[in-house]
């Protein structure tokens, strides 16, 4: 082939590139977020397509990342001198850790202006003023509570279990019908965190488990013991689906979607991944009591927004929020996906009937936790949630994981 | 029953051919694992397995990963960022091998081992600092970043590369311009860059390929979805399509079209470039 | 005097771009081994404490020994069978151009792609791994082959596995082709048999190439990294990882960017022993 031929064309190539690259100079404003699945995605777009009808003058780019790979690449977008504009993010520790870095906007004045702190429940500000500053918008937030098909428990005459001898012997039901009690897909290792926060909830309280996720107690603790040993009796006594480290998440629905396994630790977003047919077969149930003495606790996980302290176009940004804050900025999200809404003046008649019981169950609840890898600094988490998988292989040596577990908080600390 | 040689050695050659024959069908399988993925359904996959006839073929996987998956996109992308990684770094480092190559002087050697030492040591090492440096000259996000690191970091293996080949031009040519009282420059530009095409061409076919399929460095300068490689560009989609393994394997083999053609079509100049690199 | 400028004439742009984004980073990274940075602040100067950390660090060597079984099993398996290869090949065999294309093939596409592709290979539903095995009656063996700690390491490699070994046969089949007929030819008169054909006399005339292959080799398995992340990320448990990843997740997931570094010098340090030696071949070969 003639080398000068494919050097002109390759030249022309180059000059066509540049060109179509230079004709983008508008400004716009960038919003990153993790809202990958299809349905939180088709969700995410429609409310840019609104605000941009709200705003003609302002072009939004939306650049939508899977969830796993946003949160390895959040820091760097942070800390280049070319973030986002707006960005979505999880409310609690995650969120905290990057306010004390000063990586965040002080948004005090869409908040005054907006007078979010009015239109929002009280109970959202702790996770959004630092020092008297506001630095988060809690857009919406869902519950965590076990799913399970109905049909499944119809056809063997099974009832909602509300204590865990109940739990057990409906397991114990299922199996003797083939059916794997529960659905689960631990690749990321978070789905495998909320049986840990959910055991320890019920077993040991809301005050020990904040506690124990802020690193002040240590996870040798004879008390996270009891957690791992009523966790290993049901890994032990094949609760859960074969393989489970080997599926995503929406992987591990496969099983619940097919019948093969009646019921999955989840929140509220598992209705975005199933399918119709599936989605209507689908109720859920509060995680079981283990200890009646035990004041109730959820995770209630809170999604939201924040500007980076570089953002470019501070003042677009700032507008976004407000208009995220709004009644109409979260109107979709309640409406399509059956999210929780922050803003107080929503209408409680776009919810459905789901998440109005949910919204039952929350209100009954006594105290409230985000989620094991919320609470918990980011590093900590990730190291510990290994020890979680490991413990999940090999459950025998849970005495080994605490140490290991511990032996990460002792460097957390230092 | 005696064999004559002949006969001895058809009967080898036979046995051979078979063994190669099932070991190349094994080899493959993957291949064709893939090929048969991308044509069915998820549903038909999981319901019948593998080695079933399949209940229906589709092309849909591959709409779903092109213009859903922004396969379209990505694909572009890399080619934005590879050719003028490709025709800088062949421009830069053919200058370099031929200082390297026909001039003698103090620390030729050392410079020598140096890019050859460069081609060799784990990017790893660089990860950081070339992230804070792009960041700092305003092309962090920019198809500029990926091009600068690629076009420099790549000019150890071909400056190493063209040295070698420079080297076994004879130097005959250069003396009797040089009598003519041609420049330095034009004796690189008229004589030794065009008798080194051939080199050239095996450089630039297999640092395409490889410039192509990066995928670390476009994972660290790179924030924006639309600015992503196909191989960054696959990893957003088995993130995006999670339980459709159809889809993704579709997008696999979409990502995979151009170097496909490289194979079909400069094969000759791809190995050239594998065994002269390394033959020495 | 002026003749002695003109090489660095030509070598000027090149070295200054080379300083920029090889030669300064990479010292800047020994640097950055010695301090304490989240990639934010500006570093602080802690001396040897990433060091210290780093020796008594059970993921670090979880890593190293990782990458030692990825180095072994790349010298056994890629260059014995590519060697091999090379040497049926090269003899008068029918459609022996289509087997050697075949073979190599994989090694054009880019390892996040057969990363893909073979993730779904090993799929516990549906992959075609177990699926195999089930269909020709091996049911028992099927397993999570990516989420079991005891396979997921060696079902990683074999993806990289099958994209080095084309790599290897092509080098041996280019070494052998430089060998002359005529010293085989001669050895055949002689009454030598094939293997001892093989042992002495192609095998010491390949040696220049095996050199190479196994530097290559040994580079390639410790700058794993590419197939890594698209299968397993680490996981489970760290049961796969290896220094280069190791490396990327502490530097640009936990912004432990002083010990990324640190990290990254040590494999340094580890692959500089086999770059040394690739020089000395090639001066070696340069005095010759």
């Amino acid at each position: 082939m003639n080398i000068k031929k494919i050097f002109v064309v390759m030249t022309i190539m180059v000059f066509v590139f540049a060109m179509t690259g230079l004709a983008v100079a508008k400004d716009t404003l960038v919003v990153n977020t993790y809202t990958s699945d299809p349905a939180p995605r088709k969700a995410m777009q429609e409310l840019v397509v609104q605000y941009e009808e709200l705003n003609p003058e302002v072009d939004v780019e939306l650049n939508i990342t899977a969830h796993e790979d946003f949160k390895k690449a959040i820091r760097v977008w942070l800390s280049s001198d070319n973030p986002p504009d707006v960005f979505s993010w999880f409310a609690g520790n995650r969120a905290e850790y990057f306010v004390d870095k000063g990586l965040i906007m002080d948004i005090s004045d869409v908040w005054e202006s907006e007078n979010f702190y009015e239109k929002f429940p009280k109970a959202f500000q702790s996770i959004s003023v630092f020092d008297g500053k506001a630095y988060f918008l809690p857009h919406n937030y869902y519950w965590w509570s076990v799913f399970y098909r109905e049909s499944i428990f119809a056809e063997y005459g099974l009832e909602e279990p509300q204590t865990w001898e109940e739990l057990l012997t409906l397991g114990e039901t299922l199996k003797e019908n083939g059916i794997t009690p529960f659905a689960i897909g631990t690749k990321f290792r978070w789905t495998a965190a909320a049986w840990f926060d959910y055991l320890n909830l019920r077993i040991n309280g809301h005050d020990f488990h904040m506690k124990l996720m802020h690193g002040e107690i240590p996870f040798t603790d004879e008390r996270v013991a009891d957690v791992f040993k009523k966790w290993k009796y049901l890994i032990e006594n094949d609760f859960f689906v074969e393989d489970a480290a080997a599926y995503s998440w929406q992987e591990g629905l496969q099983f619940l979607s097919r019948g093969d396994a009646a019921m999955y630790l989840m929140g509220q977003f598992i209705l975005d991944a199933t399918s119709e047919e599936v989605s209507n077969d689908l109720n859920f149930f509060r995680f079981p009591i283990i200890d009646a003495s035990v004041p109730v606790a959820e995770d209630l996980p809170t999604d939201g927004f924040m500007v980076p302290a570089k953002a470019p176009h501070p003042e677009l940004a700032k507008d976004f929020i407000a208009f995220l804050g709004s009644v109409e900025g979260q109107r979709i999200f309640g409406e399509d996906l059956g999210r929780l809404v922050t803003n107080k003046d929503m209408s409680a008649d776009i919810y459905d009937a789901t998440t109005n019981k949910g919204r039952t169950m929350i209100e009954a609840t006594d105290k409230l936790a985000q989620f094991y890898d919320r609470d918990m600094s980011p590093e900590l988490a990730d190291k510990t949630m290994n020890s979680l998988m490991e413990f999940w292989h090999n459950p025998a040596n849970y005495k080994q994981i605490m140490e290991q577990m511990e032996s990460h908080r002792q460097r957390f600390i230092d | 029953m005696e064999l004559t040689i002949k006969q001895k050695k058809k009967i080898r050659r036979a046995a051979i051919f078979t063994a190669l024959l099932l070991f190349v069908l094994v080899w493959l399988l993957p291949v064709f694992g893939a090929l048969l993925t991308s044509f069915r359904t998820m549903d038909d996959l999981m319901n019948n397995g593998f080695w079933r006839m399949p209940e229906k073929i589709t092309f849909k996987n591959f709409g779903t990963a092109w213009s859903e998956g922004r396969l379209n996109r990505y694909l572009l992308n890399s080619f934005i960022i590879t050719i003028p990684s490709l025709i800088g770094t062949l421009a830069l480092s053919s200058m370099v091998g031929f200082a390297l190559a026909k001039y003698k002087f103090k620390g030729n050697m050392a410079l020598y081992l140096m890019f050859v030492a460069g081609m060799l040591i784990p990017f790893q090492i660089l990860l950081i600092p070339v992230f804070k440096l792009s960041n700092e000259l305003g092309i962090y996000n920019s198809y500029w970043g990926l091009i600068m690191i690629h076009l420099v970091f790549q000019m150890g293996f071909c400056s190493f590369f063209l040295r070698n080949y420079m080297i076994t031009i004879p130097d005959e040519l250069s003396e009797a311009a040089r009598i003519d009282g041609a420049s330095e420059f034009r004796i690189f530009y008229q004589i030794y860059l065009p008798l080194s095409k051939p080199a050239l061409a095996a450089l630039g076919t297999l640092e395409f390929t490889w410039i192509f399929n990066d995928y670390i460095w476009a994972l660290v300068l790179l924030r924006d979805d639309k600015l992503k490689p196909v191989t960054a560009g696959l990893a957003t989609l088995k993130g995006n399509f999670i339980t459709s393994w159809s889809v993704l394997v579709a997008g696999a083999i979409l990502a995979t079209l151009p170097t496909i053609f490289v194979f079909i079509f400069l094969q000759k100049y791809f190995i050239k470039g594998l065994t002269m690199g390394s033959g020495k | 005097m002026k003749r002695k400028f003109v090489p660095w004439m030509f070598l000027l742009l090149p070295l200054i771009l080379y300083t920029i984004w090889v030669i300064a980073p990479t010292i800047y990274t020994f640097y950055l081994s010695f301090t304490e940075w989240d990639g934010l602040t500006s570093p602080q100067f802690i001396g040897l404490e990433n060091y210290k950390y780093l020796f008594d660090d059970p993921t670090f060597y979880k890593s190293l020994i990782n990458n030692l079984k990825w180095l072994i099993i790349f010298l056994a398996f890629p260059v014995v069978v590519g060697l091999f290869l090379a040497m049926l090949l090269s003899q008068d065999i029918k459609w022996a151009r289509g087997f050697k294309a075949s073979i190599y093939s994989p090694m054009i596409l880019a390892p996040v792609v057969i990363g893909l592709i073979w993730s779904w290979i090993y799929q516990p539903q549906g992959g075609l791994l177990n699926n195999t095995l089930t269909y020709i009656g091996l049911k028992s063996l099927t397993r999570g082959w990516l989420s079991n700690p005891e396979t997921a390491l060696y079902a990683v490699i074999g993806a990289a596995v099958w994209r080095h070994t084309g790599y290897v046969m092509l080098l041996f089949l280019a070494g052998l082709t430089s060998i002359s007929p005529t010293v085989i030819e001669a050895s055949k008169i002689d009454g030598a048999s094939a293997w001892q054909r093989f042992r002495f006399i192609i095998l010491p005339l390949l040696k220049p190439t095996t050199v190479i292959v196994i530097v290559i080799t040994m580079i390639q398995s410790l700058r794993a990294f590419d197939f890594v992340s698209m299968m397993t990320r680490g996981g489970p448990f760290n049961s796969t990882n290896v220094l280069a990843f190791y490396m990327y997740s502490e530097a640009f997931r936990n912004y432990n960017m002083g010990y990324g570094a640190a990290i990254a010098v040590i494999l340094f340090l580890i692959m500089f022993v086999f770059i040394a030696l690739y020089l000395r071949q090639i001066r070696k070969g340069e005095l010759e």
